[in-house]
């Protein structure tokens, strides 16, 4: 015989029971407070210091460090805290483009609960350009969440962290220098320095003020002899002067100085997957010009816009004034995210792409080349 | 003004179903989400070698194409089943509770169920018979009630669905007790609570059983290329029946005529777009708490009334071995420190008592999943109040790894491996994650919780006197279905058919 159930000692106390659970929550949902319901939560304020989404900023400083390089200080609308080591997207209007970039945060995290954030970038390009010769205090542009996982991951890596820099590459190791100098981060770091000649050394008082017992540089200078700096460029022999080989290893600089610098690691004997580098933007690809025209469709908006083959697509809607969304311009973080309805495209570098991507053609159109007329669905940026 | 039938704010599991379910009605629907991917929780992300998986362990209630469960029945009726590469998950669970001596692996199928249960606890078969006796009468009764789209019949229900009836408003805990199932099958079997987030006390045998049963009888799958394969079928599904899909758009207020009902929602940069039905896939305390002006004070006051379940946690580790070489034997791990789920429950509360965990181990049900000798595994869980409320911006990394490598330690001390020097990729969501990803307040993952007033019976039952603002429908965790993703797409499946049913009394 089928088995039925009784809790009860009389059974129909069980079926009452039942009947009853819509008058219990009934009263229960009655019972609830009438204060009006709350705005927000404290995780959720906490999470907007974390990732506080884009915001408008004003330029309060900028520091004029050489020739080719500037340092520009703004005061943020709302407060942030991120890892040393990462970057933020600065956007601007210039001209009829829209253009962004993402730079390495050179300010420490503290300043950030300051409203206070700053980025370091040496002329090398249309935006660093026009930044260098026409950005002033006063000005008003966008910032983007911090953004990026090149910093130190204390499960990860060794406690002893040996950083490289080459030129401007400086900036997220600087942030790092400070951030062990209050605190923040719980770590120590050997950085070794590498620049053309001792008046490309940005931020080098700033350095020598910071180093402790858990902070040491080594300045190295391919092109000048200067006093308390090294010759040369950064070999397994000078490494093996400063370093030891079994440290996670943090790179930033030019892609030929990555090249470079990890061959030597190599030879030095660094466990290559202990070697993290900050990622460059994709840049131009050598291929003979040709123009294509994309439709690119934003919400229930429709736009064409010319493409040069030899740029990514992401900078031609960028030339076209659009706002698209950017962050890291190497194909990896994913946020430009948009579905291709048709077309041809090349990808500069690794598919960093989900799998699902793939089969559902969307693309990261900041590290793909327009090898063909294209239509696309791109989200508002 | 843009003029939509319908808008449904946010595309997570529940959303994007509605916005189907609204298509395949008829409605000219649009469908906004704030962030740059659909899904919501359904999604993946990569780091180096790997891809990880954001949150799905296993799908609940699809099952394989000759024994399909409710949610595969569902896709099939969306389009989207075929659009998709299925696995199927090799057994059921293990449950370790390392201070009671307690190590159980568990399988799919009720007779290989019961069988390795007497194995484990001799003398448990018959109340285990009749736990899933009670379970198929529970799945039937369910059945019925969907036929009739929950009108009822209180005769027929007596009739034929009498065991429903009279467990119907008792907790797990009451249940089992009264089954006189042994102590250690008890705990064994309740392993799966943490997957509803209510200790046994409070979570309805109902919705325990019926879970529990659709996993057991149809087992648990997994797209191949996680859940973010999911998303893009259902948003590939509502362009191609003419839907718009706005990404990196927020919605920011539900607009209200005269009379109280919807008229329209404005998005982040003040676009207005007109329409008489929402379905918000987002929580109630949002929607009624900044999204809409003069909410009656009875939807106040039952908001209100309603418990937050379980804030999320998670880890993803990407390893430099094989799961072999590490001697991960299992997909799917309860770690608790005790069996008695209103003690662990409490021990949740608490980031520093917080140590349960449910982890998985992708490769054991996909070896493909991730590259030739590595190893990628997610650990979850729940923290049972406001703890994480408490910690400040300048200690939330130091905060979030001790919480990591406490996670890891005790996996590694639970199940006798080692996994700690092998980690090569790592990342840590926690509620601030949740709160940023998705917008919960809290990072709440689990919508409402099933309180012993406020569980599954009880809100399917009163699903007409819950909608009181007309043109306003919930899909997603915190609505009728409570949460999970095959809880969310049924949710999105009600509450999409409602607004076409309403959209059709309108005359449209």
């Amino acid at each position: 015989m089928a088995y039925r159930f009784k809790r009860k000692l009389f059974g129909f106390m069980d079926l009452l029971k039942f009947k009853h659970m819509t008058d219990v929550r009934r009263t229960k949902l009655q019972e609830g407070s009438s204060k009006p319901l709350p705005k927000t939560y404290r995780v959720n304020e906490t999470a907007k210091i974390l990732h506080p989404g884009t915001q408008w900023a004003t330029l309060s400083e900028i520091t004029t460090h050489n020739s080719d390089t500037k340092t520009y200080t703004f005061d943020l609308t709302s407060p942030v805290f991120f890892r040393a080591g990462q970057y933020v997207t600065v956007r601007a209007k210039v001209g009829d483009s829209l253009v962004a970039r993402p730079y390495a945060i050179s300010s420490s995290p503290m300043q950030g609960l300051n409203k206070k954030l700053s980025v370091t970038v040496k002329k090398a390009g249309f935006f660093s350009n026009y930044l260098y010769d026409n950005a002033k205090v006063g000005d008003k542009m966008e910032i983007g969440d911090p953004s990026g996982e090149f910093y130190y991951e204390s499960i990860t890596d060794t406690n002893h962290i040996l950083a490289i820099a080459g030129g401007s590459g400086i900036t997220p190791f600087y942030s790092l220098a400070q951030s062990i100098a209050d605190g923040t981060e719980d770590c120590t770091l050997t950085l070794i320095y590498g620049a053309k000649t001792a008046s490309d050394l940005v931020f080098k008082a700033e350095l020598d003020k910071l180093v402790s017992d858990k902070f040491n540089v080594v300045y190295v200078l391919s092109e000048e002899e200067h006093e308390g700096c090294e010759k040369g460029v950064i070999t397994k022999e000078l490494l093996s002067k400063y370093t030891q080989n079994c440290y996670t290893t943090m790179l930033c600089g030019s892609n030929g100085m990555y090249k470079f610098v990890d061959n030597e690691l190599k030879e030095f004997g660094v466990n290559m997957s202990k070697v993290k580098h900050e990622p460059n933007c994709v840049g131009l690809r050598d291929v003979e010009e040709k123009t294509f025209t994309i439709t690119v469709h934003i919400r229930d908006k429709k736009y064409t816009v010319k493409a040069n083959n030899r740029e990514t697509i992401l900078v031609a809607m960028e030339r076209a004034g659009l706002s698209v969304p950017s962050k890291c311009r190497a194909g990896g973080c994913g946020f430009c995210h948009s579905k291709l309805v048709s077309g041809k495209f090349s990808l500069a570098g690794a598919d960093k792409r989900r799998l699902a991507d793939l089969k559902f053609g969307y693309i990261h159109p900041c590290c793909s080349y327009p090898d063909s007329d294209m239509e696309l669905i791109v989200p508002l940026g | 003004m843009t003029k939509y039938d319908a808008v449904v704010i946010g595309g997570g599991n529940g959303g994007l179903v509605a916005a189907i379910r609204l298509l395949q009605g008829g409605a000219k629907t649009l469908l906004v989400e704030k962030h740059n991917l659909p899904g919501g929780f359904a999604t993946s992300f990569r780091r180096g070698r790997f891809e990880f998986e954001a949150s799905l362990h296993e799908l609940n209630d699809f099952g394989p194409e000759n024994n399909a469960g409710d949610v595969r029945r569902l896709f099939d009726s969306l389009g989207v089943t075929d659009k998709i590469d299925w696995l199927e998950i090799p057994e059921a669970y293990r449950v370790i509770v390392k201070s009671e001596n307690l190590d159980a692996t568990m399988p799919f199928g009720v007779d290989n169920f019961i069988n390795t249960m007497e194995k484990y606890v001799p003398g448990s078969r018959p109340s285990m018979g009749k736990f899933f006796q009670l379970c198929k009468d529970i799945h039937s009764a369910q059945a019925y009630t969907n036929s009739v789209n929950g009108n009822t019949d209180s005769k027929v229900m007596l009739r034929d669905y009498d065991n429903f009836v009279r467990v119907g408003s008792y907790s797990v805990n009451e249940v089992l007790e009264t089954l006189k199932m042994p102590k250690k099958a008890q705990d064994i079997l309740n392993a799966y609570w943490c997957y509803l987030g209510a200790d046994g006390d409070n979570l309805s045998f109902v919705h325990y059983a019926s879970m529990v049963y659709r996993y057991i009888t149809k087992g648990a799958s997994m797209p191949k290329s996680r859940s973010h394969e999911i998303s893009l079928a259902l948003v590939e599904r509502i362009r191609e029946l003419g839907g718009d899909v706005w990404m990196n758009t927020e919605a920011t207020k539900i607009k209200t005529d005269s009379n109280g009902a919807v008229c329209g929602v404005v998005l982040d940069d003040g676009t207005e777009i007109e329409t008489r039905h929402v379905v918000a896939n987002c929580a109630p305390h949002i929607v009624f708490g900044k999204m809409m002006d003069n909410v009656p004070t009875e939807v106040v006051k039952a908001t209100n009334a309603r418990k937050f379940a379980g804030r999320g946690w998670s880890m993803f580790l990407g390893l430099n071995k094989s799961c072999e070489e590490l001697g991960i034997e299992n997909h799917n791990y309860f770690l608790y420190d005790t069996s008695d789920t209103v003690k662990q429950y409490k021990l949740m509360e608490k980031i520093s008592t917080n140590e349960g965990q449910a982890t998985v181990c992708l490769n054991r049900a996909y070896p493909e999943c991730s590259p030739k000798g590595t190893t990628m595994m997610y650990f979850t869980t729940l923290y049972m109040s406001d703890d994480w409320g408490k910690v400040e911006p300048k200690d939330y990394f130091k905060v979030k790894n001790q919480v990591a490598k406490r996670m890891i330690e005790r996996f590694e001390k639970d199940t006798g491996t080692v996994i700690a020097p092998y980690i090569e990729e790592i990342s840590v969501a926690t509620p601030m994650t949740y709160a940023r990803y998705c917008g919960h307040p809290e990072g709440v993952i689990y919508g409402y919780e099933s309180q012993y007033w406020d569980g599954l019976t009880p809100r399917l039952m009163m699903m007409k006197e819950d909608h009181k603002i007309q043109g306003l429908r919930f899909a997603g965790g915190y609505a009728m279905r409570l949460s999970g993703y095959s809880s969310a797409y049924f949710s999105g499946d009600i509450s999409g058919r409602q607004t076409v049913g309403d959209l059709k009394r309108e005359g449209k």
